[in-house]
């Protein structure tokens, strides 16, 4: 104990609480604790993926119908978009944690411009059902070419509500990305300081994680 | 061993012990980066095409590949302690568990309580 205290003001160590005996410890911690919330996430979704499930086993040949509705082009944009915010992030987290801090934060700069592109394509593609009936419940009223069998409201529920929590996930993710960015730049993460860097990235992949079995089930299938 | 080379080695694996991560460059995000974007391409590509029953089969399994290709490296559980993988692997556990358990009723319940206008 009395080592540690002697380093107490200088490197990593300068951001040990009390209650851990050292920084590795306390990194394992904090890793540990994001981890099971993301795992609570990952069920969270699970329930909207088992949803699709029972509905799609129910009434394939109108999700086949209703999938072809969907802008595939912008739904594949929206995934690329997605995948290179994913890579700029763990490369932000990466520049950061070897002290390159003006390209840590170029990078995150550039992922939460990716965000936004992200939620605009999906603004633009919302506008779009709205404006054509293509809604859940009550509310569908497509009558269009290329209209599919059955109850399609069902598939646009489902729709919505997947993709509609996703965002939701988004607009989260970058508000953590923008506290994570601020705080890079009054100097608070640098190579004895990145876990909360991490963190955000970790949430972030997380994001990524959910629209890469969104998008193929939705727009593919 | 000297003293200080064994009190280095003892802090190098409690170093390792606790989870810290080695620095590997950027090379192998970009690596990862470009397979992401070329599963992307291809699930585009055999999206449009008409496989029947194997279209939905391919997709999960490019969708399931991509996953853990993000999960490993840019979430680096493939250098994280075994605590943080079990409790990600049995999220992932549970999750598949609920999807797969479900189709002992869709096979064998649902003909018997046809919902009107079922396809299946």
């Amino acid at each position: 104990m009395s080592s540690s205290e002697a380093h107490a003001a200088t490197g990593p160590n300068a951001y040990l609480a009390h209650h851990f005996e050292d920084i590795g410890t306390q990194n394992y911690a904090v890793r540990l604790g994001m981890w099971l919330f993301l795992a609570t996430e990952v069920l969270l979704f699970a329930g909207l993926f088992l949803g699709y499930t029972v509905y799609r086993w129910m009434y394939p040949d109108t999700f086949q119908a209703a999938a072809k509705l969907l802008d595939l082009n912008m739904g594949t944009l929206n995934t690329v978009v997605l995948i290179t915010s994913s890579f700029t992030v763990a490369w932000a987290y990466h520049a950061i944690k070897v002290n390159e801090i003006k390209k840590g934060i170029g990078l995150l700069v550039f992922t939460i411009i990716c965000a936004f592109g992200f939620l605009f394509i999906k603004y633009g593609e919302y506008t779009h059902k709205f404006h054509v009936g293509l809604l859940p419940g009550k509310w569908y009223a497509f009558t269009g070419d290329g209209a599919p069998p059955g109850p399609a409201n069902i598939f646009f529920a489902i729709y919505f509500l997947t993709t509609g929590l996703h965002a939701l996930h988004v607009i989260i993710g970058m508000t953590v990305l923008v506290f994570v960015l601020v705080r890079t730049l009054k100097g608070r993460y640098h190579k004895d300081n990145y876990v909360g860097v991490e963190l955000g990235a970790l949430y972030w992949h997380l994001v990524d994680l959910v629209w890469i079995f969104l998008f193929p089930l939705l727009y593919l299938i | 061993m000297t003293a200080v080379a064994q009190d280095h080695a003892n802090n190098h694996s409690e170093h390792a012990a606790s989870g810290e991560h080695e620095n590997h460059g950027i090379q192998r995000y970009v690596v990862i980066y470009l397979i992401l974007l070329a599963f992307t391409g291809l699930t585009y590509v055999t999206g449009k095409m008409d496989l029947g029953d194997f279209n939905i089969i391919l997709a999960m399994a490019i969708a399931s590949t991509k996953a853990t290709l993000v999960v490993m490296f840019f979430m680096h559980l493939w250098d994280e302690g075994s605590i943080n993988r079990l409790v990600f692997v049995l999220s992932v556990f549970f999750a598949i568990l609920l999807i797969v358990g479900v189709f002992g009723d869709l096979i064998f319940r649902l003909p018997v309580t046809m919902p009107p206008g079922m396809q299946h």
